[in-house]
C-alpha cells in the first residue's frame, strides 16, 4: 500500500465530499488524499503503513472522532518514532481558545479551524498544501 | 472635725437579738434542758414576791411553787417536752396563769439548749370574738381584685382588729427602701401614704428577724427594759439568744426613731412573699396600746393570708403582663423558624420586637440597616450610642435604667432611652437590637432626708441618731427609666438566641443559592457554547454545497443563481449570530488575565481592521490620549472592538461619518470615551442597549445581531468597570468606559 499525500482523519461525510472536491481543484488534482472516518481506524492504518515503511507526507485531524479522540490520535502519533515528524494539524470547526491550547500541548504541528464555503475551503487547502507539501522540508 | 462618715450601713452591725433586756410589759426565764433556771429578767420581782437572786441557778419548781401553787410541780417542764418533742410550742402557746387577781399568758419557745417562759399579761386593749373577726375580715380582703385593694382592705381590718391610731402597709423595693402603699388612720393625723422611708430605717439584720417573727411588739416605747441577768459560768456570762423572743427589747437607736415619730406603741406584722420579706403592716399608736398574744396571733393569720393572696395576685398580675410580651415572641420565634427575611420578620409584622418587653422604642441595627420602631434617639445619636456600646460592652447583654449616668452624650436623649437593653447579634459587624424605655422624672417623698444624720457625742465620737425631722423630703430622680425586669431580659436573651439562628441559616440558604446560580450559569454558558458549536457543522454544509453548485454548475440561469446567493447570504449572517453567542458566553467562561494594555496600538489595529471590512473610506478617526488600560488584553480589545464597530457603522452615512476615541484619568479611574455623529439611541432605550439580542427601532437597515454590546458590558462587569452612554438622536452618540486605575477590582 502507497502511502498518501495527505491522510485526512474525519467522520462528517458532507465536509470529506467538501474537502475532497476542494482538493482535485488545487495542485492540478494531483494530491493523494486519503480520508479515515474512525480514530482506531485511522491508528491501524498508520501502523501499516509504518511496517510498510512508508508514511503520509501531511495528516489532518479533526478533533470529534468516533473511535479515538483527535486528541488521542494526535497523541499516539507523536509518540510513535516513525511518525513523530510527520506534520499533523488539527482541523476543527472549533475556534475555541481552549482547544487550540490544548491541541498543540499535544504536539500538534498547526490548529486550523475549519473555514465557512466550498471558496474559502478551496482557499484554505491550497495554502496549506502550498506550505506543507511543497514548502517545507521534512525530516 | 473628722471627715469620717458613719456608714448607714453600720447599724446592720449592731446585735440587736441578744440585747440583753426585754420589754417592761412580761417578764422572762429561761431554763437549760436540766430545767435549772439559767436566766431571767430583773423585774421579775415587780410581777412576783421572788428576787432574781433566789431563783437564778435553781430548779424550775421554785418558781412553779409560786406560779401555780395548786398544780402538781413539773407541770411546766411536762408542757416543755411535750413542745420539745412536737418540735414547736405552736400548739400549747399561750398557757393561761393566774396569780393572784392578775392573768399570764406564758408563752414557751426553744433556743439552743434553753427553754424561754415569758410571761405577759392576758390583759389587751383589744378585746374581740377572735374566729367573728378573722372570718369576716378574711372576707372582706379578698374580695378586692387588685393588689391595692386587697392591700387597703388588709389596712382596714387589722386597724378594725387592734385598734391602732395608723395602720399602714410598707412595700419594699429591690434596693431595700420602703413605701407606703396602703393607710388606713385616724382623721387627725397626717398622712404617710406615698412616703418612700430609706433602707436604713429598718436594717437588714432587723428585717431577718421580721422573717423569723412574723408579728413583732413595742408595747411601749417610753417604759425602761429590763436586763436579763444569769450567773457566771467559769467566771464568763453569755447573752441569751432572744430571736425567738416576743418580749425582746427594742434597740435603743430604733426606740429613739419611733420617739421622734411620736410613736408610743408599735406592732408590725410581715408579709412574705416567696419567702422574701415583702414588706410589714406597721401599724402604730400614739399612747401605749399592748394587744395580748391572741390578737398578735391573730394579725399574723391575717399577714400569712395576705401573704399567701399577695402571691396569687402579685403573679396574677404579673402574668397578664408577660402573657402578652410571651405571645408576642412566641409569634417571631415562629416566624423566624420559617424563612423570609430576618429584619422584616422582627420589624414589620404583627409582632414586633417592641412588642416582646416593656419598652417604648426598639432598634434593630442589621445588615447596614437602621431599623426603628417606637420612641427612639434619633439616627446620630443611635450611631455615636452604638459605637459606645461596641467599646464597652462585656457581654451579650447589657442594660440599664439610668444610661444617661454611664453615658454622658445620652443626657440628649434621656427622655425617650434612659433605659436601654442592648443584645449583641454580631459584635463585628456591630449589628444588635436595642429597647428603649423613658425616663420617669419621678418625684420621691422621702418621710425626713434620708441621709440619715450622724451625731457627735458629748466624747467627740460619731454616733448614728435616727432622723428627728420626718417632713416630707422631695427629691427629684433624672435620668431614670422603670428598671427592665429579669423576665424581659431572659426574652430579649431567647429571641436573640431565634435570632441568630435565622440569620445563620439564612446565610446558609443564600450560599446554597449563590451555588446554584452560579452552576447553572457554568451550565447556560457551556450549553450555548455547545448548541453554537454543533449549529455551525450544518451550517457550514448548507454553504459549502451552495458555493459548490454555485462554482461548478454553468447551467443554472440566473435566478437559480440569485436564489444560492440568499441561501448563502443567510449562512453567512447564521455564522455570525452564532460566533457572536460564542463569543458572548466565552466571556463567562474566560480565565482572565490582566496585564497592562498599550492602549494606542491596540486602537490603531482595531481602527484599520474596520476601515477594510466596513468599508468606510471617508471616515474620519481622530486618536486624542491613549493612556493604558490594566485588564485582560483580549476582552478590552473585544470591548474596544465592538464600541468602534458601532461607532463606525452607524456613523457611515453622515457625511463625513466622524468617529473620535480618547482617554483620561479623573479621580483614580481610566474613563475612555468613543464618540461618533451617527443615529444615536433613543433616550428610551438606554437602558435596554446592553441586552443580548436587543437591537433599536432606528438600526432596523444596519447589520448587527444585537450581541456586541451584551458583550462589552459583560466583559466591563468582569473587569468591575462601569459604561454609561450619552446619545442624541441624529446628532451622535458616546460611549464611556471606566476602569479603576489601579488593581484589578475584582472582590
Amino acid at each position: 500500500m502507497g502511502a498518501p499525500d495527505i491522510l485526512y482523519i474525519e467522520d462528517n461525510e458532507d465536509f470529506i465530499d467538501v474537502v475532497e472536491r476542494a482538493i482535485g481543484q488545487i495542485n492540478g488534482g494531483k494530491t493523494k488524499l486519503h480520508v479515515i472516518e474512525d480514530g482506531t481506524l485511522a491508528l491501524n492504518t498508520l501502523d501499516t503503513l509504518v511496517e510498510n515503511k512508508v508514511k503520509p507526507r501531511l495528516i489532518l485531524i479533526d478533533l470529534n472522532l468516533p473511535g479515538l479522540s483527535g486528541l488521542d490520535l494526535l497523541r499516539k502519533i507523536k509518540e510513535t518514532p516513525a511518525l513523530r515528524y510527520v506534520p499533523a494539524l488539527i482541523f476543527s470547526t472549533s475556534d475555541n481558545p481552549v482547544d487550540i491550547r490544548t491541541s498543540l500541548e499535544y504536539g500538534a504541528n498547526a490548529f486550523v479551524t475549519k473555514p465557512m464555503g466550498y471558496n474559502n475551503v478551496v482557499k484554505c487547502l491550497n495554502s496549506i498544501s502550498d506550505f506543507w507539501l511543497n514548502t517545507i522540508s521534512v525530516a | 472635725m473628722s471627715d469620717y462618715k458613719v456608714d448607714l450601713t453600720n447599724c446592720d452591725k449592731e446585735p440587736i437579738h441578744i440585747p440583753g433586756k426585754v420589754q417592761a410589759h412580761g417578764f422572762l426565764v429561761a431554763v437549760d434542758s436540766k430545767c435549772i433556771i439559767t436566766y431571767l429578767s430583773e423585774n421579775i420581782s415587780s410581777f412576783l414576791p421572788l428576787k432574781a437572786k433566789d431563783l437564778l441557778g435553781n430548779d424550775l419548781k421554785v418558781l412553779e411553787q409560786v406560779l401555780l401553787p395548786g398544780e402538781t410541780p413539773g407541770l411546766i417542764n411536762q408542757m416543755l417536752q411535750l413542745g420539745k418533742h412536737a418540735k414547736n410550742f405552736e400548739t400549747i402557746n399561750p398557757y393561761r396563769i393566774d396569780v393572784g387577781n392578775l392573768s399570764y399568758n406564758l408563752i414557751m419557745s426553744q433556743i439552743a439548749n434553753f427553754y424561754m417562759l415569758e410571761f405577759e399579761p392576758t390583759s389587751s386593749a383589744t378585746e374581740i370574738d377572735i374566729q367573728k373577726t378573722i372570718g369576716r375580715s378574711v372576707t372582706e380582703m379578698l374580695s378586692g381584685k387588685q393588689l391595692k385593694h386587697l392591700l387597703n382592705n388588709a389596712a382596714e381590718q387589722i386597724k378594725t382588729l387592734i385598734g391602732y391610731d395608723r395602720v399602714m402597709i410598707y412595700k419594699f423595693s429591690d434596693d431595700g427602701h420602703g413605701e407606703v402603699v396602703a393607710e388606713v388612720k385616724e382623721d387627725h393625723l397626717d398622712p404617710f401614704l406615698g412616703l418612700h422611708y430609706p433602707a436604713s430605717d429598718i436594717p437588714k439584720q432587723a428585717r431577718e428577724l421580721y422573717k423569723i417573727n412574723l408579728t413583732r411588739i413595742i408595747a411601749d416605747v417610753n417604759a425602761e427594759a429590763s436586763p436579763i441577768l444569769t450567773l457566771p459560768n467559769n467566771g464568763e456570762a453569755h447573752a441569751l439568744d432572744l430571736t425567738h423572743s416576743t418580749l425582746r427589747a427594742v434597740s435603743p437607736i430604733h426606740i429613739q426613731y419611733l420617739k421622734n415619730m411620736g410613736v408610743a406603741s408599735s406592732f408590725s406584722i410581715s408579709l412574705m412573699y416567696r419567702d422574701e420579706l415583702w414588706g410589714l403592716i406597721a401599724c402604730h399608736n400614739y399612747s401605749p396600746r399592748f394587744i395580748n398574744y391572741k390578737a398578735r396571733e391573730a394579725s399574723k393569720l391575717i399577714g400569712q393570708i395576705i401573704s399567701s393572696a399577695l402571691e396569687f395576685k402579685q403573679d396574677e398580675e404579673l402574668l397578664a403582663r408577660s402573657e402578652d410580651y410571651k405571645a408576642a415572641y412566641d409569634s417571631l420565634s415562629r416566624q423566624l423558624r420559617k424563612s423570609g427575611s430576618v429584619s422584616s420578620i422582627i420589624t414589620e409584622q404583627n409582632s414586633t420586637i417592641l412588642d416582646v418587653c416593656d419598652a417604648t422604642g426598639a432598634v434593630l441595627v442589621f445588615e447596614d440597616q437602621v431599623i426603628k420602631l417606637g420612641q427612639t434617639p434619633n439616627d446620630e445619636q443611635l450611631k455615636e450610642l452604638n459605637a459606645w456600646l461596641k467599646r464597652n460592652m462585656q457581654d451579650r447583654v447589657f442594660h440599664t435604667h439610668q444610661l444617661p449616668e454611664l453615658h454622658s452624650q445620652a443626657k440628649e436623649y434621656s427622655d425617650v432611652a434612659s433605659g436601654l437593653l442592648a443584645c449583641t447579634l454580631s459584635k463585628e459587624m456591630g449589628e444588635l437590637m436595642m429597647w428603649f424605655k423613658p425616663e420617669q422624672i419621678t418625684t420621691i417623698n422621702w418621710a425626713g432626708n434620708p441621709d440619715k444624720p450622724a451625731e457627735i457625742d458629748e466624747h467627740g465620737q460619731l454616733i448614728l441618731s435616727p432622723r428627728k425631722s420626718f417632713d416630707v423630703w422631695s427629691q427629684t430622680v433624672k435620668n431614670t427609666s422603670d428598671r427592665w425586669t429579669r423576665e424581659e431580659i431572659a426574652t430579649v436573651l431567647k429571641l436573640r438566641e431565634d435570632v441568630v439562628y435565622a440569620i445563620n441559616r439564612q446565610a446558609n440558604e443564600i450560599r446554597t443559592l449563590n451555588e446554584k446560580l452560579k452552576q447553572a450559569y457554568e451550565e447556560l454558558d457551556t450549553f450555548s457554547f455547545t448548541i453554537s458549536h454543533d449549529l455551525r457543522t450544518p451550517l457550514s454544509t448548507i454553504k459549502n454545497y451552495s458555493e459548490l453548485l454555485l462554482e461548478s454548475n454553468t447551467s443554472l440561469d440566473d435566478d437559480a443563481r440569485r436564489i444560492l446567493k440568499k441561501v448563502i447570504g443567510g449562512a453567512d449572517k447564521l455564522n455570525f449570530l452564532i460566533k457572536e453567542v460564542l463569543n458572548y458566553s466565552r466571556v463567562g467562561r474566560a480565565e482572565m488575565e490582566y496585564t497592562q494594555i498599550d492602549m494606542g496600538k491596540l486602537l490603531k489595529d482595531i481602527k484599520s481592521d474596520l476601515v477594510v471590512a466596513l468599508n468606510v473610506p471617508n471616515l474620519e478617526f481622530s486618536l486624542g490620549d491613549t493612556p493604558p488600560l490594566l485588564g485582560d488584553r483580549t476582552m478590552i480589545a473585544q470591548v474596544f472592538a465592538n464600541l468602534l464597530n458601532n461607532a463606525v457603522k452607524y456613523s457611515a452615512k453622515s457625511n463625513p461619518p466622524t468617529v473620535k476615541v480618547s482617554g483620561k484619568e479623573v479621580n483614580n479611574e481610566i474613563v475612555y470615551e468613543v464618540s461618533d455623529n451617527g443615529v444615536g439611541i433613543d433616550l428610551n432605550y438606554y437602558n435596554r442597549i446592553f441586552d443580548l439580542f436587543k437591537r433599536m427601532d432606528n438600526v432596523r437597515t444596519y447589520e448587527g445581531t444585537g450581541v456586541g454590546l451584551a458583550i462589552v458590558k459583560r466583559i466591563i462587569e468582569k473587569h468591575n468597570a462601569r459604561i454609561w452612554v450619552e446619545s442624541e438622536l441624529g446628532v451622535g452618540t458616546i460611549f464611556y468606559v471606566a476602569f479603576r486605575k489601579s488593581g484589578n477590582g475584582s472582590a
